[in-house]
């Protein structure tokens, strides 16, 4: 293992400020005009969804790449984002609609294939989507409403500001209406708005944002008729798995195909970069195939490798904490955190049709773009000559930011000569993904004798694995001198972004770390907060948990109530859980949530977030771990990656404050204050503190 | 391979298969039936959940050639119009995240009404054992399945 520098962040008030107050909403107007606002790009950005029907676009409205208006009223929204759960597609289409007037009844979203230039990019991660388009998807909208009206007022031979809409209506002063759809021809005649004389509509007549709308994808889901990556089937398609190395760094040694060429259904087998490729005429042919399949391996170079090795080398990296001021009352603690797998619901997989000349690609994927720029670098084609269409994602958590699945499935197309439908089994997925690091935390901290914090040192070293180490820290209490080393010891064991990304390590110890404090100062750890905070919409979002919780009236014995907040992506949040303790069991009472995420486009959607961030952190705070033995991931499916399940699920209540008119990001920030409201409600229930995730009573001290 | 006739959706659908074959890949590569999902094909997620003879069964876990006469009701047989009272709710109740998973849970659960029609949140939780959400949907399901009892305000 190799040892790297450790970095030196300064996470002071000023460094919070700087860091997390400044998180971007920036976006350039400029881009939008060019391409929001541009005719003749719709054939590039239009759907390629197998099966749409063709739109005579010469009687359909379509002022940009955006959007198009049918003559029957429909109202369909482009969306270059991926839909992985979060609702973007539905979020998007809101903005639009809102500010075009649209009646929400006839709005439809298509997907738009990698490739395009839009706003925002094509990339969807970093909860950022709403965040960096949020304007100019209003104006997509607002500059369409501008065009309708004005065609509609030429017809009547009246004054466009004489006009008003509503609900896919253009309203005369006479009284008469026209819908979009009837306007969808004349409107195309009219010219495209300057970009400075778009206004948008002020929140107060918002009929549509902030209302709390279903998902447009919901009927298609619950029919069955939702396409992911894996519903996909294209004419002469084969069906391929591949059989993995068995520990990191394994290379095929020989293999020993006759049994696999014999098992009904397989038609191909043959060695490629991930291993050995099995090709058969359907999912089980190929699966029963690979079991037949005889491989000697060579081990990787790896096999001493375990969680307990790398605990061991990350404990070697940490450093003396720098001195506490004298006098004062030291508090020191650590925190280990495994690897975690992002496990999403539809494993990976992909569809590859590669030819002669031309490549394409049906998956889920969060980074259209730059997938299709790795496949056609390996199966030598242009860019431009690969398509890659966006199915909706089984789940992406950060994981489908990496697409070498879409490679690998490319890879066995052009060597199969036909197209493939790669999948990765259950285990493979468990044990090939770029997991969330594992890390180790070191605090020293301390209290003067009033109960003031003078004191904050924190230590992370993190496994890295070599894709991107992230590391963006603060915390938002007024300490003076805090600070913060990141370290890292490389790995064999790859690793990545996983939902909420270095928060999931940094603040989720940070709020079980200044609990503490607060304990060491005699104070109450929601007090204790307050009085140090350092930012007014966080504290507004932490009393009113507070509030919510009853925080502070008695409990019964074994009980416990924990509080936590977090800033980031533009969004405030805090949560209190409470636990009942039994012996060695944690049972999840009730979790209070409270969460300032600007402007709420959809509190529909938030509320499923908030869900779903509450989920994932119970899932990791209390039973989901991946462990490294013997150079390999031990776990293999659902039955060791101990998953929450539905009796788990505690009573969940949320409250929305929008604290400005900017919308932050919502996928992310639903998650890292809720493990360490369930450390320290488990601290109050017991007395013990919790040094280790997943928690384990036995492991309280 | 053999030729086995399966009772799908109310309909007689000729397969050929391996007996071992899993009902899940049936259903999904052979009939085009791809509602239903893979999830980890041990019977641990429940993703691939369908209706065999009313009972709600992992298909990865049911080989195709002892399905014999037994009637299979998939998502796409669970209603002709997608208009199922449970469809509807999951609507009404905004279920789906990711969505991956929603099929299987509106299977488990027509299967819990079917058999307890008031279920209690006791039944509501062993009927959702070894069954995964990784979106944590679960308050919007208990939440929809509740709507759908026999005593539920309209």
């Amino acid at each position: 293992m190799i040892q790297e520098k450790l970095v030196e962040n300064d996470v002071s008030r000023r460094g919070f400020l700087r860091l997390v107050g400044g998180v971007g909403t920036s976006f350039v107007l400029g881009s939008f005009t060019t391409v929001a606002c541009a005719r003749g790009n719709v054939a590039e950005v239009a759907t390629a969804d197998p099966g749409e029907k063709k739109e005579d676009k010469a009687t359909a409205f379509v002022p940009n790449g955006y959007l198009k208006i049918e003559q029957d009223g429909t109202v369909t929204v482009t969306v270059f984002k991926s839909e992985m759960g979060q609702g973007v597609r539905t979020s998007l289409a809101l903005l639009v609609a809102e500010d075009l007037d649209a009646d929400w009844q006839k709005v439809a979203v298509v997907q738009a294939p990698g490739g395009g230039e839009p706003v925002g990019g094509q990339g969807t991660g970093g909860s950022s989507s709403v965040r960096t388009t949020y304007k100019q998807m209003r104006e997509v909208g607002a500059s369409a409403r501008m065009m309708l009206v004005a065609a509609a007022a030429k017809q009547w031979g009246v004054e466009a500001s004489a006009c008003k809409t509503d609900a896919g209506k253009v309203i005369g002063p006479n009284g008469k209406t026209l819908t979009y759809g009837e306007l969808a021809a004349p409107a195309m005649l009219i010219a495209i708005p300057d970009a400075g004389s778009v206004a948008l509509k002020p929140k107060d007549e918002f009929k549509i944002l902030g209302k709390g709308k279903s998902r447009l994808d919901n009927p298609n889901i619950v029919t069955g008729k939702a396409m992911y990556g894996l519903d996909i089937k294209v004419p002469g398609m084969k069906y391929a798995v591949i059989a993995r190395p068995p520990n990191f760094g394994a290379k095929v040694a020989s293999f020993d195909e006759s049994a696999a060429k014999v098992v009904p259904g397989v038609k191909q087998v043959f060695q490629m970069g991930s291993g050995v490729a099995v090709i058969a005429d359907n999912t089980w042919a190929s699966i029963k195939g690979r079991e037949a399949l005889k491989i000697k391996w060579t081990d990787g170079p790896h096999m001493d490798v375990s969680s307990d090795s790398i605990h061991k080398a990350l404990l070697a990296e940490l450093v003396d904490h720098k001195p506490m001021p004298e006098g004062a009352k030291v508090v020191e603690a650590t925190f280990d955190l495994p690897f975690i797998a992002h496990a999403t619901m539809e494993p990976m997989n992909a569809v590859a049709d590669v030819q002669a000349d031309k490549c394409e690609i049906w998956a889920g994927c969060q980074t259209p773009d730059s997938g299709r720029d790795q496949v056609a670098q390996k199966v030598n084609l242009p860019r431009d000559s690969v398509k890659v269409n966006v199915c909706l994602l089984g789940g992406g958590f950060g994981r489908r930011l990496f697409t070498e699945y879409m490679v690998e499935a490319a890879e066995i197309s052009q060597k199969a000569k036909c197209p493939i439908k790669l999948l990765w089994t259950r285990e493979d997925d468990m044990k090939n993904d770029h997991y969330r690091s594992m890390s180790h935390s070191s605090f020293k901290g301390a209290v003067d004798a009033s109960g003031n914090p003078v004191g904050w040192s924190h230590q992370c070293i993190r496994a890295e694995g070599g894709n991107g180490k992230f590391g963006r820290a603060g915390i938002p209490y007024k300490i003076d001198g805090a600070s913060m080393l990141v370290g890292g010891v490389s790995t064999p064991v790859s690793t990545g972004p996983w939902r909420s990304v270095e928060h999931t390590q940094f603040d989720v110890v940070n709020e079980c770390f200044i609990d503490e404090l607060a304990h060491a100062a005699g104070q109450d750890p929601f007090e204790f907060r307050k009085k140090n905070m350092g930012d007014k919409r966080l504290l507004l979002v932490l009393e009113t948990v507070a509030k919510n919780s009853g925080w502070g009236t008695p409990m019964p014995k074994g009980y416990g109530r924990g509080i936590a907040c977090f800033a980031g992506y533009g969004t405030y949040a805090a949560h209190v859980v409470e636990v009942k303790v039994t012996g060695d069991t944690i049972k999840v009472t009730r979790v209070v949530a409270a969460i300032d995420p600007g402007i709420a486009v959809n509190p529909k959607g938030i509320e499923s977030q908030m869900q779903s961030g509450c989920s994932d952190a119970l899932s990791l705070g209390l039973r989901a771990a991946i462990t490294v033995d013997n150079g390999a991931i031990v776990q293999n499916s659902w039955d060791d990656y101990n998953w929450l399940t539905l009796d788990a699920m505690p009573k969940f209540e949320l409250t929305i404050i929008e604290g400005s008119d900017d919308p932050g990001g919502m996928g992310e920030p639903a998650f890292p204050s809720v493990q360490p409201a369930l450390a320290n409600a488990i601290f109050a229930a017991t007395g013990k503190r919790v040094r280790k995730f997943p928690i384990q009573v036995s492991e309280l001290v | 391979m053999a030729l086995y006739h399966l009772h799908v959706n109310g309909k007689d659908h000729a397969v050929e298969a391996v007996a071992d074959m899993p009902l899940l890949w049936a259903l999904r590569d052979l009939l085009d039936l791809t509602g239903t999902k893979y999830g980890c094909g041990i019977g641990a997620c429940g993703a691939c959940t369908v209706l065999i003879n009313g009972k709600a069964q992992r298909s990865c876990q049911v080989e195709v050639g002892s399905v014999g006469k037994q009637k299979v009701t998939t998502i796409e047989g669970l209603s002709a119009d997608g208009n199922h009272p449970l469809q509807k709710a999951w609507i009404e109740h905004d279920v789906p995240a990711c969505g991956y998973c929603q099929t299987g849970q509106i299977m488990s659960a027509a299967a819990l009404l079917a058999e307890k029609s008031n279920p209690t949140d006791k039944d509501i939780d062993d009927a959702y054992v070894a069954h995964i959400c990784r979106c944590g949907t679960y308050d919007r399901i208990r939440e929809a399945v509740k709507a759908c009892a026999k005593g539920a305000k309209a």
